[in-house]
């Protein structure tokens, strides 16, 4: 990574007119942009801005851009709140070291097709907040990019939700094949998948199957599974055929709504 | 650029590049003690503490570690020296690459988890890769000290 000039804006307004104005690009924890050949111009270093939190405000959890995977698998708060879920979803990549280091801001921004917390947010119907006040869905934000320059500042989510994470690799330390994510609303089901190894998406066709049932039976969690593997699009790379990915999801959404259903 | 680094309580100043990670600028300084492994963010070679916290410096930005407080394993040189005995015991180290990174995780864990189980270590410990020891003589090591810090 290059680095031609360093800007530390002292607030978020200047962070904000370094990325817009001037083509600036954003630092979260630079662990993902440092294995880029690009040249960057400017980098615009998002550390000393007070984006690393978690906490409750307006009936929601709100999570900073900053915030490392570290802080949330060890947040008594969002434990409280999603019991294991953050820990299950973050705690296989790499090591402790890394995980430090990366930020919620750098994977969301990212949209990266491999991503476990991705997944994780887009079930939990997070929402994105862009400086200095644009809300998105994450699913839409995923699906179809900010079109142009963005700052984003933090992530909404619900104030609790039952949810269970569920994933396969072939080592520890690598890149999930595929990974998803089931929650239930209290009104309704959301099942994402993510890594396929395209970006996270949500499974609408098995999530209208099981509607607002909130004890689906094993019968229905089945069917649910199957039309979630049927309603998706796989690719191959490296790590596993894009058949080998339909077959091996729905055991992984059946583990998980069963988990969450209990 | 010039940076200033407060590296095991010395204030240095250091050039360097804006895009530079801090394995280099903290070699380039001196602290040969900073192994670059696979400089990808995946083996744990280049460990250091950032205020107190195990990070990758492969992966870590060098300017934005001015005026935090970096901490590599000559700065805990004694407690690292105890913990090495029992590594040395059990035949966990064998090249060595991997021991300093190895053994600022471990005084790190020491530090977070109380009493924490083999699961745990190996959880804590899965970012430190070791290409010699097959790591059970290093989970061994890790039991026997902890439990004698105990004691
Ligand atoms: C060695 C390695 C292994 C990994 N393994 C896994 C894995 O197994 N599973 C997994 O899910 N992920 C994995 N990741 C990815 C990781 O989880 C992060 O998603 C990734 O590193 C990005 O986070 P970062 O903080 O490093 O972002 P950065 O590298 O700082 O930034 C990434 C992108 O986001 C932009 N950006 C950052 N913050 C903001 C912001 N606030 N506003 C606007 N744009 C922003 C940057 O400009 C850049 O384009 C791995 C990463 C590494 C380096
Ligand atoms: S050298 Fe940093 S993780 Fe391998
Ligand atoms: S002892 Fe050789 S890499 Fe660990």
């Amino acid at each position: 990574m290059e680095i031609l000039e360093y800007a530390r804006p002292r607030n978020m307004d200047e962070a904000f007119r370094l990325i817009r104005e001037r083509r600036g690009t954003a630092i979260g924890g630079a662990a993902w942009l440092r294995t880029n050949t690009k040249i960057m111009t400017l980098g615009v270093d998002l550390a000393g801005l007070g984006l690393e939190y978690i906490r409750e405000a307006g009936g929601c959890i709100e999570i900073g851009a900053m915030t490392t995977y570290r802080e949330l698998e060890t947040s008594p708060l969002l434990k409280s709140r999603f019991g294991s879920l953050f820990d299950a979803t973050v705690s296989h990549v790499v090591g402790i070291q890394l995980r430090n280091i990366i930020t919620v801001g750098g994977t969301v921004a990212g949209r990266y097709g491999f991503s476990d917390l991705n997944t994780t947010l887009c079930a939990l119907g997070a929402k994105v907040v862009f400086y200095p006040g644009q809300t998105l869905a994450l699913a839409d934000f995923i699906e179809k990019g900010a079109g142009g320059p963005f700052l984003l500042e933090k992530i909404l989510l619900p104030a609790s939700m039952k949810a269970a994470y569920q994933q396969m690799r072939i080592s520890e330390n690598d890149f999930p094949i595929i990974n998803t994510t089931s929650a239930w609303t209290g009104s309704g089901w959301r099942i994402a998948v993510g890594s396929r190894p395209a970006a996270t998406r949500l499974c609408r066709r098995a999530m209208a199957f099981l509607g607002d049932e909130p004890r689906p039976s094993d019968e229905k969690i089945a069917s649910a599974s199957q039309i979630a593997a049927d309603e998706l699009q796989f690719g191959s790379d490296i790590r596993a055929s894009a058949e080998y990915r339909r077959e091996i999801l729905p055991a992984l959404v059946r583990r998980a709504l069963v988990e969450v259903r209990g | 650029m010039t940076i200033r680094l407060n590296v095991n309580g010395k204030q240095n100043t250091i050039d360097c590049q804006a895009g530079e990670m801090l394995t280099e600028v903290l070699r380039r300084a001196g602290y040969l003690e900073v192994k670059k492994g696979c400089d990808t963010g995946n083996c744990g070679a280049c460990t250091v503490l950032v205020d107190g916290k195990p990070v990758l410096s492969c992966s870590y930005l060098a300017a934005r570690a001015e005026g935090r407080e970096i901490t590599t394993i000559q700065g805990l040189a004694e407690e690292a020296r105890a913990f090495a005995r029992f590594l040395t015991a059990e035949g966990a180290d064998q090249c060595g690459f991997c021991a300093p990174g190895f053994a600022l995780t471990v005084l790190s864990m020491k530090k977070e988890l109380h009493n924490p189980d083999e699961a745990e270590i190996r959880h804590y410990l899965a970012g430190n890769l070791c290409r010699c020891s097959g790591y059970e003589g290093q989970i061994r090591a890790i039991k026997k000290y902890l439990e004698a810090e105990h004691a």
